[in-house]
């Protein structure tokens, strides 16, 4: 009889002790900001370039002074890429830290989950510097006009497949395109993107093939684009398969024109996939390589002093980065009240961030998406950097280091 | 026809990662009736120091391979004591558990080690392809193959021209037997062990050129290895190199003909049928309750 | 108070306690955790009959789940375009039992493979399980959603009134309550009995009539149920589903719940999914050693709690709480057998006919003859002995009686008719029942329900009357324990009714085993060297309940090597060697016999006799 009576004495503490942890609001003597994102795994990259990009901001305006006196403090969660960790972390991070605006996270999936969550029960918005399934701004809330707590300061997927499918095909001039993307993450937003943008273009894919995390020999999906005649192959997916076509490829000796999403627009790529990685395009929103503005500049080498190495995710770090100042800016002049915060959000007229400078309203009722498609711009791995392609009339080119104009042969990519 | 031959010589040097890694599984269950679970982890960590020793700190593979087969083989010691002594008469759900936890500590220490993102490890052959008429394969495959026919033969002669190798035998049949007859059966086990160990970091060295070095290098691989070898019979090391170079080559030729989205589905739906027809694996011999 | 009324009552308590949490927890976060704790609870608690009352351990758990909150997230979403059932809700709750019967089918379909298999087998053939069915998901995007999953499920509701977080939370506390009662009933009952016994050994729970195969289907099904229902609530708690939720790693979480808990305990599973839910989120600042943790936690677990938290209560074995049984009732061991001795039909010359013909029977093992052309045939009230040297054969021919074994030529006759025992289970449905040269008791079960599972194949209550618990099956244990109780006192081991098996002496052990083999109320009892290890006293009483059961009716074929005893009880003897007979007779007959003495004493290196 005792055993059950001392059970249930443990379990009935326990209950307390938990309970416990509530009960004491923390004073609001700080701003304070959530971030959930994926700290471990595969999109860890993605996770830590976002958290770092946050802190770092924090620390500058904390710097300056803070918000009229008061200082951010970033309260920052992982959720390990998990739908129902990341949906516990912001009801923990609303509820039990109080926070009053997020930022967050890496995975769409779990976006997706989290989003009527947040306009349904939490009411704190959040702002998304990665994560691109075109639904999570465009959701519920959206589609009925309600109040919509979730906006995005990245690219997302429609953009991101609309831009890199126009560009290959009216400023490279390929007919036959050839997909191969990742099956998992975003590769499969990605995929069915291309696939539709491709069908709109009238020149559906000559052919769909995909690959596996694990995967190391692409052989199979490289033959069989070979086969189908594609002039360019477009990849959505992350830095270490990416390696592997590229690597492939080049056992294969095959020199169709490769072009990837923003999942290596990051050093892993390069580093990953050496020499191989020579002339493959990549759509991003920023490119830390080539010449910088003096803002940007500040912040690399602040970076670079502070971790010791180059960004993991350019993107994602800059965009969170913009999003902590856009943050700080908007409750600067409405203060600390979630849903003015919001409101605030969709009413700001200009916005000098780091990815771009908005001369236009950053977000809008109905436009919750900052960048859209023309804010993207294709780079060019060239011997280790991601150079911007620009285009003139005699064709696409990058401009090297030297100050070099080197014109791209669309026909291999290589520079001429 | 070309296609054909491009995608299964591919799929054969995939094939032979597999079968390097899964002779592991077989060597401890011979002996001791377990086995290590989170072999795949163990294969990451041989890639992530032939990372640190190869390429960090610029040691030359001659002195790479015998201070990893080293390390390998404190850490074969340590994680018999740790994960598979104490489970010894424990059932297979308990091993299996103890084994995957160690392979957790692994991971999570490759990660505080050395990052989250793939660290490339030259080919030791440098960035060569060799070309047999209009077929490529990196050199570097070649070795793996040629790695895992050496390795299993050295296991065969190991296990049938050695004293050593007989009483792993002798203890997969009866272990009070072989321990009456003088053989240090514990002796015997901690050595199957070790031996596993270096192997797996072997299978590291010779493969994180091809995979990078990342701490989840292993971890699918080691599984599908672990499938390999469930599916040839656990104790059935040639049968295991015939199925790993198989399934290798079926991944690829299903990616191929089909497409990659349904391969895992199509390998993995096939182990269960070949499950269902010979329960001890296809070389396996059937072991079970007698009445 | 009584015991049982004060465990009642906590336990009321308890629930009391956790209905009214919600109101002492502001905000819905920690509301949310519950319900997770309550959903992965329901899922453990399938995983825990399945690994831990069965012994069938699975690390595919979570495509099971899957499929449960898949199918019912499909469903309600299909069903909310009918106005009527949208409008009541309905939809939702007849998609959560559809997802829930969809699941038990998966688990079926699980099933068929894992039957075969074992250990490091098993575990692969449900890693593939899920690996599959998680691959399904990702890659049947116009159904599935791929790897974005499944958004805007139907919350659940009655009529208008929806259940948001902290009315869910109230369904959830049910669902796992309901979850607990389930898994007690049914580990309780005669079916729960009968899983403990397979986990101990396949072939004893086969030979009082045991069918493996079906009841091992049943519990995959049943496991697979609660998971599927889990997922269901899963699903329309998060109003979402993905791939990501279910991948091996959340079979693993699960399993090591089952183990975290107390494998084969009843609310381990509950303490498993509450401790492993609530460990990251208390560790949130060691985000970075998370592994770290999860590696050292299982060891932890593994060496300190080999029997799980709530196995740390229990040591020892456990008494049989809920049969109180004292007496044999009145049955005498005649009526508990329902001996066969009057229902015998005569032959001609009013001798009665032989209850079982063998004929010619053979039986070879490769390029070896075990058996050639072996004929004989038992009485009813007839001991027969087969005696021969090491290795003639005579456990072999135990084994095609008793149907381990399908011989490969010759006729088994019972009753006169022909028949094919085509498994031990069938073989036990003939009325034959047997023990074992090495003992195989159901070590950890105490000796009643050991001689409780005997009782098989007359049980005429479903797994539905075990499920709940119903009076029917409540009576029909009653009457088993006390026919048990009746056996076990015919056997002489009345002093040891609630003891374990295992801590029988080895006497005492083969005793038991013939107690259990009488269970099946057998015709024909075949002994496999009942004698052996025991001591001359030990012999004198096995003689005496031969006897007995030749009083009875009951046939009895004797393997055995004690001569003397062979001699004092059997009515014939049938001697082999080399798989043949060379003789058979009266026990005098026999020994005087000149090839007999031959098989003997010819060679040195065979047994000796007696």
């Amino acid at each position: 009889m005792k055993k059950y009576t001392r059970r249930m004495a443990i379990l009935a503490t326990a209950a307390v002790m938990t309970l416990g942890t509530t009960g004491g609001s923390k004073a609001a003597e700080t701003i304070r900001i959530g971030l959930s994102a994926a700290l471990t795994g595969p999109a860890a990259f993605v996770g830590v370039s976002i958290r770092r990009g946050a802190e770092m901001a924090v620390d500058a305006i904390n710097a300056k002074g803070g918000i009229s006196g008061k200082k951010i403090e970033l309260i920052v969660r992982d959720d390990e890429h998990n739908p129902v960790k990341t949906v516990a972390n912001h009801r923990e991070l609303v509820e039990r830290e109080k926070v009053i605006a997020m930022l967050g996270t890496t995975n769409s999936a779990a976006m997706l989950a989290t989003a009527p969550i947040i306009n349904d029960e939490l009411k704190v918005p959040i702002v998304a510097p990665a994560t691109d399934a075109t639904k999570i701004t465009e959701n519920q809330a959206w589609e009925q006009k309600r109040d919509n707590y979730v906006f995005r300061l990245g690219m997302f997927g429609r953009g991101q497949a609309n831009f890199l499918a126009n560009t290959l095909v009216q400023k490279f001039g390929y007919k036959k395109l050839g997909l191969l993307t990742w099956t998992a993450g975003w590769g499969v937003t990605g995929r069915g993107e291309l696939n539709r943008r491709l069908n709109e273009l009238g020149m559906p894919a000559v052919a769909d093939e995909t690959y596996d995390t694990a995967d190391t020999d692409m052989t199979p999906q490289i033959l069989k684009l070979r086969s189908a005649g594609a002039e360019a192959i477009i990849n959505y997916g992350l830095a270490r398969e990416n390696a592997f076509v590229t690597r492939t490829k080049q056992k294969l000796r095959d020199t169709t024109p490769y072009a990837s999403a923003w999942g290596i627009a990051a050093p892993a790529f390069w580093k990953a996939a050496g020499a191989s990685g020579e002339g493959v395009l990549t759509s991003t929103t920023i490119s830390i390589d080539g010449p910088q503005s003096a803002e940007r500049k500040s912040v690399l080498d602040e970076y670079l002093s502070r971790y010791g190495e180059k960004i993991d995710g350019p993107p994602f770090f800059f965009a969170a980065y913009d999003v902590v100042n856009l943050l700080a800016q908007v409750i600067g002049k409405v203060g600390e009240d979630p849903s003015a915060i919001r409101a605030g959000l969709e009413n700001v007229p200009e916005f000098k961030g780091l990815i771009r400078h908005f001369k236009r309203p950053v977000f809008t009722r109905q436009r919750h998406d900052a960048l859209t498609e023309a804010d993207m711009i294709l780079g060019r791995w060239t011997n280790g950097q991601l150079l911007e392609v620009q285009y003139d009339g005699s064709g696409p080119y990058v401009v090297l280091d030297s100050n070099e104009k080197k014109y791209i042969d669309t026909k291999t990519l290589a520079l001429k | 026809m070309e296609f054909f031959l491009h995608i299964l010589i591919s799929g054969i040097a995939t094939g032979a990662i597999y079968s390097l890694i899964a002779v592991g599984y077989s060597i401890t269950f011979t002996t001791m009736r377990v086995l290590n679970f989170a072999l795949g982890m163990w294969v990451m960590i041989g890639g992530m120091l032939t990372l640190t020793l190869n390429v960090m700190l610029g040691f030359n593979l001659l002195i790479t391979l015998p201070v990893l087969v080293a390390v390998m083989a404190i850490l074969g010691v340590v994680g018999e004591r740790v994960s598979i002594y104490p489970f010894f008469r424990a059932g297979s759900d308990v091993w299996i558990m103890s084994t995957l936890a160690v392979g957790f500590l692994f991971i999570n220490s490759a990660q505080l080690i050395w990052g989250h993102n793939p660290l490339p490890v030259p080919s030791f052959f440098g960035d060569g392809i060799i070309m047999f008429g209009p077929f490529a394969i990196f050199p570097q495959q070649i070795l793996v193959i040629a790695t895992a026919f050496v390795i299993f033969s050295l296991l065969y002669l190991f296990y049938y021209r050695t004293l050593l190798g007989k009483a792993f035998r002798a203890i997969a049949y009866s272990s009070e037997v072989t321990s009456l007859m003088g053989i240090n059966t514990r002796m015997i086990c901690i050595l199957s062990y070790v031996m596993t160990s270096v192997l797996a970091g072997v299978a590291g060295f010779i493969i994180v050129p091809i995979t990078f070095a990342e701490p989840q290098m292993g971890t699918v691989l080691g599984l599908k290895a672990f499938a390999v070898a469930i599916v040839a019979g656990l104790s059935a090391p040639r049968g295991i190199l015939f199925c790993g170079l198989a399934y290798g080559a079926l991944e690829a030729l299903a990616s191929g003909y089909f497409y990659t989205g349904v391969r895992d589905i199509l390998g993995f739906s096939l182990m269960i049928l070949v499950l269902i027809l010979r329960p001890e694996g296809l070389f396996g011999k059937p072991t079970g309750e007698r009445a | 108070m009584n015991t049982r009324g004060l465990r009642r009552t906590i336990w009321l308590l308890g629930i009391l306690l956790l209905a009214m949490l919600p109101m002492a927890m502001s905000g819905t976060y920690y509301q949310f955790m519950f319900i997770l704790i309550f959903i992965y609870s329901v899922v453990v608690i399938g995983l825990n009959i399945l690994a831990g009352y069965a012994g069938q351990f699975s690390l595919g758990h979570a495509a099971l789940m899957a499929m449960g909150a898949y199918t019912s997230a499909l469903t309600s979403k299909a069903l909310g375009t009918v106005p009527l059932l949208a409008q009541t809700g309905l939809n939702v709750w007849i998609a959560m039992i559809f997802g829930t019967v969809v699941a038990g089918a998966t688990g079926a379909v699980l099933a068929y493979p894992a039957l075969r298999v074992k250990g490091p087998y098993l575990a692969m053939v449900t890693i593939a399980f899920g690996w599959v069915v998680w691959k399904i998901l990702l890659e049947w995007v116009s159904v599935t959603g791929g790897e974005l999953g499944i958004t805007a499920i139907p919350k659940a509701r009655l009529g208008s009134f929806v259940l948001t977080t902290s009315y869910f939370y109230y369904l959830a506390l049910a669902a796992v309550v309901v979850a607990m009662v389930l898994q007690r009933n049914l580990v309780k009952s005669e079916f729960g009995r009968r899983l403990k016994a397979l986990k101990h050994s396949e072939i004893a729970a086969a030979s009082v009539g045991v069918d493996v195969y079906k009841e091992k289907v049943k519990v995959f099904v049943i496991s697979a149920a609660f998971a599927g229902f889990g997922g269901a609530l899963f699903a329309h708690q998060q109003n979402f589903v993905s791939p990501d939720n279910f991948q091996f790693f959340s079979s693993v979480f699960f399993l090591l719940a089952v183990l975290f808990g107390g494998a084969g305990t009843l609310l381990g599973p509950v303490i498993g999914a509450a401790t492993l839910t609530l460990l990251p989120e208390l560790l949130q600042d060691f985000d970075r050693f998370r592994l770290i943790i999860y590696g050292c936690f299982i060891l932890f677990t593994l060496y300190i709690l080999p029997n799980g938290v709530a196995g740390l209560a229990r040591r020892g074995a456990t008494p049989l709480p809920d049969l109180a049984v004292t007496s044999g009732g009145d049955g005498s061991v005649a009526q508990v057998l329902e001996a066969p001795e009057v229902s015998r039909p005569l032959c001609q010359d009013s001798k009665p006919a032989p209850f079982i013909e063998v004929q010619s029977i053979s039986k070879r093992f490769g390029g070896l003859t075990a058996l050639n052309k072996v004929s004989f045939t038992v009485f009813p009230g007839e001991v027969h002995a087969v005696i021969g040297p090491n290795g003639a054969g005579k456990t072999t021919l135990i084994n095609i009686v008793s149907g381990f074994y399908k011989p490969d030529s010759g006729i088994i006759r019972i009753d006169g008719k022909e028949v094919k025992i085509s498994s031990m289970h069938s073989a036990a449905s003939f009325g034959i029942a047997r023990t074992f040269q090495t003992i195989k008791l159901f070590g950890d079960m105490t000796v009643l329900e050991n001689v409780m599972v005997g009782f098989e194949r007359h049980s005429s209550t479903r797994l539905w009357d075990s499920l709940l618990r119903t009076r029917r099956s409540r009576a029909a244990e009653q009457r088993r324990a006390e026919d048990a109780l009746a056996l076990i006192e015919f056997v002489g081991l009345g002093d040891f009714v609630n003891s374990p098996a295992s801590s029988l002496s080895y006497g005492h052990r083969r005793l038991l085993e013939v107690a259990r083999a009488l269970a099946v109320r057998p015709h024909l009892l075949l002994l496999d060297e009942p004698a052996a290890g025991l001591v001359a006293k030990e012999i004198e009483a096995l003689k005496d309940l031969i006897d007995t059961l030749r009083e009875l009716g009951i046939a009895v074929l004797l393997v055995e090597h004690h001569m003397d005893l062979v001699t004092a009880i059997s009515d014939r003897v049938t001697v082999i060697d080399y798989g043949e007979v060379i003789a058979q007779g009266e026990p005098a007959a026999i020994q005087r016999d000149k090839r007999v003495i031959e098989a003997y004493l010819g060679t040195v290196d065979r047994d000796v006799i007696g």
